[in-house]
């Protein structure tokens, strides 16, 4: 039995799972964490440091890591790589003036070594918005078609009527289940 | 069944041909039930093994699947672009369930057929993009907000270089925006010296962008979903209750008056914030920042308070977090309270309609 299998048989006794949200300051990625753990979203205050959730999905433990967008976080962002199964990208499809800025900051995460085998979820936020772009146009803007080292899903979200989340999450559960509790 | 004789057989050569019916009973006894438990487990283990889990079915299935999607990419040309698009999409959705189809078969697989099917897979996907970019190759990038949007402008027939028209100066090069995105944008952009106004009808529930302003008086009487504020000099910008954030990036000189959710200022120098926040407002990369109580009213603020959902009893705009001074020691030098005696309590246009 080698070490990978050993470590993979662990896990899958816990069913543990940890997810990195990253993306743009103000993106709404508390808001989703919020929202998808239930809580009130109308008091958030922009992230000045991180949020930890750990809960109970489909008899999966995620723990959920919600870091601050902020310019002068983002070079933080390292520290929390390490271990991440899957990687939750939040897009604000609203901010079009902003949207390169966004390609480029995923695209440096995308050559990092240590996010090398996660799976990328990318949530198309603020659908609910009207002059929102399409999940398709933010598809393109981002280039996400040549993605070709990690498996990626791209959702159109509302985090603030909650429209689409669960089904992202659970895209994202699927994906990381295959590879990390069924490879052996 | 001859394979019982077998251990007999083998006795008899090395003794004399009675020791045959000398092997003791309990021995043959246990030779049976030997033979019989191991056929019980095959039969269990048959029973358990359902036709789609095995490698053989997996193998023809993969590769007739893999044969078809071959097919489809070879027939694809470039004479009808629709067709090919269509025939590529297919075959992008084919090749799309048949990874689920291998991932799902992951479980009862060899490494090396995982690997050789994995291999091939790689090798759609490669035959598949260098299909698209020979039969389709990539447009020039440009935002189409809606397909009504893109109607409109068919109907008007543009000139055909009208995506090159509209380069926004901010956008670094590569991201271009279509005429349509910009009608399609609620607010007002590259103003100088203007009175600018919107109806509650105009800005509800909408997203709002202010851009490239300088000496400009906006007054937006109503409650919108965001606001965002770029690129802004020496305007005094009032708005309705914001019910999530305000995003400003890029504003000196100026005078912001809003109720809101969230307040995030970036690079925004000698600006005056009258503030109603709900939640802690921040600012970065920022200097000179003067904070005071939201003073303004309209005759339709308190409609759109409840419009927007604020909290009205809760107002934090002195608990601004700084982005580049995580002290909690010291005070932030970036931002300052403005003394009492001097806030301004009226906001009357009267002045800017001479202008």
């Amino acid at each position: 039995m080698g070490l990978l299998t050993i470590l993979k048989k662990m896990k899958h006794k816990e069913r543990e799972m940890r997810l990195l949200m990253l993306g743009l300051d103000n993106a709404g990625k508390t808001t989703i964490l919020k929202k998808f753990n239930g809580e009130d979203v109308s008091t958030i205050s922009p992230t000045l440091g991180f949020n930890i959730k750990t809960l109970e999905h489909r008899g999966f433990k995620l723990n959920i890591w919600d870091v601050g967008g902020q310019k002068s976080l983002r070079s933080y962002w390292r520290n929390y790589f390490e271990s991440t199964d899957g990687l939750v990208w939040v897009v604000d499809s609203a901010d079009r003036l902003r949207l390169d800025d966004c390609k480029r900051e995923l695209s440096v995460l995308l050559l990092e070594e240590r996010l090398a085998g996660a799976t990328l979820l990318v949530f198309a936020n603020k659908q609910d918005l009207p002059g929102a772009l399409s999940k398709e146009a933010i598809q393109e803007a981002m280039g996400l078609d040549d993605i070709k080292t990690h498996h990626w899903c791209i959702m159109g979200c509302s985090a603030v009527t909650g429209e689409n989340l669960l089904s992202g999450v659970d895209w994202l559960l699927d994906d990381i289940a295959a590879r990390v509790f069924t490879a052996d | 069944m001859d394979v019982p004789a077998a251990p007999c057989r083998g006795h008899e050569d090395s003794s004399s041909a009675g020791d045959v019916v000398r092997v003791p009973e309990r021995i043959l006894k246990r030779e049976q039930a030997r033979l019989e438990d191991a056929e019980r487990r095959k039969e269990v283990k048959e029973r358990h093994s359902v036709a789609e889990e095995n490698s053989d079915f997996f193998t023809k299935t993969f590769s007739r699947d893999r044969a078809a999607i071959d097919q489809l990419i070879d027939t694809c040309s470039g004479t009808d672009r629709a067709s090919a698009t269509r025939t590529l999409e297919e075959a992008t959705a084919k090749t799309q369930l048949l990874q689920k189809f291998l991932n799902d078969s992951m479980k009862f697989l060899a490494q090396y057929d995982l690997r050789q099917a994995q291999a091939s897979l790689q090798k759609l996907q490669t035959s598949l993009t260098e299909k698209r970019d020979e039969v389709l190759p990539k447009k020039k990038f440009a935002f189409r907000s809606r397909t009504k949007a893109k109607e409109e402008v068919a109907e008007a027939a543009a000139p055909p270089q009208s995506e090159e028209t509209v380069v926004d100066a901010v956008t670094p090069a590569g991201v271009r925006f279509d005429e349509t995105v910009y009608t399609k944008q609620c607010g007002f952009s590259h103003q100088e010296a203007a009175v600018l106004t919107k109806t509650a009808e105009e800005l509800l529930k909408q997203d709002v962008l202010l851009s490239h302003l300088t000496d400009c008086k906006v007054r937006l009487l109503g409650a919108p979903s965001t606001l965002h504020i770029k690129h802004v000099r020496g305007c005094e910008i009032l708005c309705g209750p914001v019910s999530s954030s305000v995003f400003v990036d890029h504003c000196r000189d100026s005078t912001l008056v809003v109720p809101c959710q969230q307040l995030r200022t970036h690079n925004t120098t000698a600006t005056q914030v009258y503030l109603h926040v709900t939640s802690r407002p921040i600012i970065e990369d920022c200097s000179g920042v003067s904070f005071a109580p939201f003073t303004w009213s309209y005759p339709t603020l308190d409609r759109d308070f409840e419009v927007s959902g604020l909290d009205r009893t809760r107002n934090n705009w002195t608990q601004v977090d700084d982005f580049n001074w995580l002290s909690a020691s010291t005070p932030s030098p970036n931002w300052t309270v403005v003394p009492e005696g001097d806030r301004r309590t009226t906001w009357d246009l009267n002045e800017a309609h001479e202008i």
